[in-house]
């Protein structure tokens, strides 16, 4: 994949970005509230719906690899790659999809990346430990995704009208 | 650079079939996995030097049980009951299994490393119908 500057740029600062958030996703423990292993925001989710729908599927995806590795290994944790990397990648792949449909807006889309993510991680859950026991929280994750999503959507929305007012993503 | 496709921003109905795509997988899920209820199908699976020796349905005991198991020069008291299982005590010098307390929920574990021995509780009851529909 070629890329130009300014494209290369908007990754490292987009990557940057995702890794931000994650960070500051950790001051905001949502599993105070919905005692569930593994829930979170998914605030670095945002960084992926924009890549899709701004820079497309390629960028996205090193977006994602870079922001999964990078993640791991500031974390100290091998393990931690696994979860992440099946995470984002369902996600990716879900809302891929989704973005085609001309009848989904970012809501949408981004409520099935985020159930998406949380069968990923489960689905990582269940490699790690060798048997099924992880399945159980799945229906629980699924019902807070709705709600994670929509933020996640919303704020999604907040970034791209923001962007009708800037030159960034014009020609 | 423009964007490679423009976004709708704004909430459209298709939206809430996503949604209600999620309800149905979780809704699916939750009957599959959590099949009678919350502890209902809780199982007790006792391994001993790395083999299992005893699958215990904890929803079939009518009250607290203890087992006593015996394994590489140590002596483990575990009571099982239906709402979980715990180490009693234990001649192992560590006693890390019986600080680990009271365990209730599928996928917790005891483990007894110098004994060798761990009590895994997982979901779903080894006999009997995984849900009931109607």
């Amino acid at each position: 994949m070629k890329l130009t500057t300014k494209q290369l740029t908007l990754c490292a600062v987009l990557t940057a970005l995702a890794l931000a958030l994650s960070y500051v996703e950790n001051f905001l423990p949502l599993s105070l509230a919905v005692p569930l292993p593994g829930v979170k925001l998914g605030l670095a989710n945002i960084v992926t719906v924009f890549a899709l729908y701004a820079l497309g599927i390629g960028q996205a995806f090193l977006i994602l690899i870079a922001r999964c590795t990078l993640g791991a290994l500031f974390a100290g944790n091998l393990n931690a790659l696994l979860f992440s990397l099946l995470g984002g990648l369902s996600a990716m792949a879900i809302m891929a999809l989704l973005s085609r449909s001309k009848c989904l807006s970012v809501y949408g889309v981004s409520i099935g990346g985020a159930a998406a993510h949380n069968c990923g991680q489960v689905a990582a859950a269940v490699l790690t430990l060798g048997n099924t026991a992880p399945l159980y929280y799945l229906p629980l994750l699924l019902g807070v995704s709705l709600f994670t999503g929509a933020l996640t959507g919303f704020a999604a929305g907040l970034l791209f009208r923001a962007l009708e007012h800037t030159s960034l993503m014009k020609a | 650079m423009p964007m490679k496709r423009s976004p709708e921003v704004r909430p459209k109905p298709a939206d809430a079939l996503v949604a209600l795509a999620v309800l149905l997988l979780a809704a699916a899920l939750a009957l599959s996995a959590w099949g009678g209820g919350r502890s209902g199908g809780l199982t007790a699976v006792i391994s001993v030097n790395g083999q299992v020796t005893e699958t215990v349905n904890l929803s079939r005991l009518s009250g607290p049980e203890v087992r006593e198991l015996n394994a590489n020069g140590y002596t483990l008291h575990v009571r099982l009951s239906p709402d979980g299982a715990e180490v009693i005590d234990s001649t192992c010098p560590n006693q890390v299994c019986v600080h680990t307390g009271h365990i209730s929920r599928a996928g917790q574990s005891i483990v007894c490393l110098p004994a060798r021995i761990s009590v895994t509780l997982s979901g779903g009851a080894e006999d009997g119908v995984d849900a009931v529909l109607g």
